[in-house]
């Protein structure tokens, strides 16, 4: 449903992204890998048209998006859920999720998709009236995933979802992830942490100073040499 | 236990706070509502009409900043609907109680067109692009011969047929009450959610879905609209006015009041507004020096009361809970 064709992204004179293409599946989970600097949010940003592109071409569902504005990509069903838990601080919990639903015109199905995301998240309910900012990471986090999750996207893009958290929220993480993919929402999930990055993708992307080296099935990732040796201590 | 009880005291509080605020609300328009009753001079009631005027322009400036643009025109808006109402009634003979809702009607569309053209620019930029629009605003009054340019505008029909000073004052509270409660009603709507989030990150706000420019540019038609009514009935009040009262320094005062009342907070411009235009009336010999006085009291709101004066009582509050315990602690350890 997704296909990222030969971008190249710049920042001034430095190449973030060089010459890279990559594709998500309908109904998939989709990782992409790398150390820091690698260019892997740059990915993200540049699908959800918050960065522009050098060269290289953007396509979602037959449509071609690269040079749409960012609400207009988000009204196509590709939400973004940004790294460092981007919330509104200053707004309750259930504000949050109610913003995540700026698209959305039948209230009724909103209402009823917040209760879902309470039952989904049930910290949130308890949480409801608290300012976001005030929540604890994990918290946060779920906020996060809660309100990327309002807008029903066919496309959820996630970045560094389990950075700052705890490994036994991180686990849980992953079961979520897995979990709303079960629900038909295709996931494109950039991660430092390769474990659970392996876990619940089917196919994934490893990069290194914005040039993708590694792709394909992700037993195929798992078991290469890079990754192994440079991620997962073998 | 003890931590029960403290929540127990906790709902108690909070159940007290919502009785506390209707109440203080009813008791003060009350007072305001009663007030010509006993107070009969006329100076008194000028001052308070201009008050409930000021406090409805500071209010929508405020509404303006809730979407985390600061705009430095909102004097010249008020003037744009002062202007343009004076003028329909003037010349076309219209009658002041028609003029003022056309004009605050084409004072809001001038602002979202203002907003419409300043869409991209944010904060900073925002802010000296709209203070150059409001001097812009002042150079074109005067190039019209029909506005009096800078004698001022003279003659403007007068709202009511009589000139008693308690009809305009019930006019004014009545037009303040009416627009605070709907600028009220916008900022804790759905919308005013929106401009918040706005306010907060622009790009997380896009990145949901929610159309920054066209958000940005609908709080500026909704600040300009009172800002341009409270202008208009201004201008049919004094009957007479020059492009001075709506220039720069008008706006910075209108700021002042946000900013020394409070900015994060509704009822900041409102105790702003009072507290700035009461005060000289107690220290009248010094009026000369009011704005040198206002500037100090600015430096000593923000050092001390960052969030305004609204912030005094809960300050006060803790100041003497502290206090208190103090006292406790020494006691404990004197026996």
């Amino acid at each position: 449903m997704l296909k990222v064709k030969n971008i190249t992204v710049r920042y001034g004179k430095s190449v973030a992204l060089d010459n890279v293409s990559l594709s998500v599946e309908e109904n998939s989970v989709v990782s992409i890998v790398g150390a820091n600097g690698a260019g892997k949010s740059t990915i993200l940003k540049a699908v959800s048209g918050l960065i522009p592109l050098d060269s290289g071409e953007i396509w979602f569902q037959d449509q071609r998006i690269d040079g749409s504005s960012t609400v207009d990509i988000a009204k196509l069903g590709i939400v973004q859920i940004p790294e460092g838990r981007w919330l509104f601080p200053h707004l309750s919990v259930l504000a949050n999720l109610q913003l995540g639903a700026s698209l959305r015109k039948n209230k009724k199905e909103i209402e009823d998709d917040i209760q879902k995301m309470f039952r989904l998240f049930p910290r949130l309910k308890e949480r409801c009236n608290q300012k976001a900012g005030t929540l604890s990471g994990g918290e946060q986090q779920m906020v996060a995933i809660a309100r990327g999750l309002m807008a029903r996207p066919k496309l959820l893009l996630m970045d560094e979802p389990s950075l700052g958290l705890a490994p036994v929220i991180v686990r849980q993480l992953g079961e979520i992830i897995k979990d709303i993919n079960k629900r038909g929402v295709s996931v494109l999930l950039v991660e430092q942490n390769v474990p659970l990055a392996m876990e619940v993708a089917s196919k994934g992307y490893a990069l290194q100073t914005g040039k993708v080296i590694l792709e394909g099935e992700i037993e195929k990732i798992k078991s290469s040499k890079v990754i192994k040796s440079a991620y997962l201590g073998g | 236990m003890k931590r029960m009880s403290a929540e127990h005291q906790n709902s108690i509080n909070k159940s007290k706070e919502k009785i506390a605020k209707p109440v203080l609300l009813a008791v003060l328009i009350a007072f305001f509502a009663l007030f010509p009753l006993f107070v009969r001079s006329p100076y008194y009631l000028h001052i308070l009409s201009l008050t409930f005027i000021y406090t409805v322009a500071a209010v929508s400036l405020r509404t303006i900043t809730i979407s985390g643009q600061f705009p430095l025109a909102h004097g010249a808006f008020m003037g744009i609907g002062a202007y343009l109402s004076a003028l329909m009634a003037k010349f076309w003979g219209w009658l002041p109680l028609l003029c003022i809702p056309l004009s605050a009607l084409a004072t809001a569309v001038i602002g979202m067109l203002v907003g419409f053209l300043f869409s991209r620019l944010r904060s900073l930029h925002y802010a000296v692009g709209s203070l150059f629009f409001g001097i812009g605003v002042i150079y074109i009054i005067y190039a019209f011969p029909c506005t009096g340019g800078y004698t001022g505008m003279m003659g403007i029909p007068r709202l009511f047929q009589t000139a008693d000073k308690m009809t305009y004052y019930y006019f004014f509270l009545v037009l303040a009450l009416i627009s605070i409660v709907a600028l009220y009603r916008f900022e804790f709507s759905h919308i005013g959610t929106i401009l918040k989030a706005i306010a907060q990150s622009h790009l997380v706000a896009s990145s949901v879905g929610i159309n920054e420019a066209w958000y940005r540019i609908l709080v500026n038609g909704v600040g300009c609209f009172f800002v341009g009514l409270i202008g208009a009935g201004y201008a049919h009040y004094n009957m007479a006015m020059s492009p001075t009262a709506f220039n720069f320094m008008a706006t910075l005062w209108l700021c002042m009041y946000v900013l020394i009342g409070g900015i994060n907070s509704f009822a900041g411009p409102i105790i702003g507004t009072f507290f700035l235009f009461l005060l000289p009336e107690f220290v009248r010999d010094l009026q000369e020096y009011s704005p040198y006085f206002s500037a100090l009291l600015l430096l000593i709101v923000i050092f001390f009361m960052p969030r305004g004066l609204v912030s005094l009582p809960a300050l006060l509050k803790s100041y003497f809970l502290k206090r208190g315990e103090g006292e406790r602690i020494s006691n404990v350890s004197g026996s």
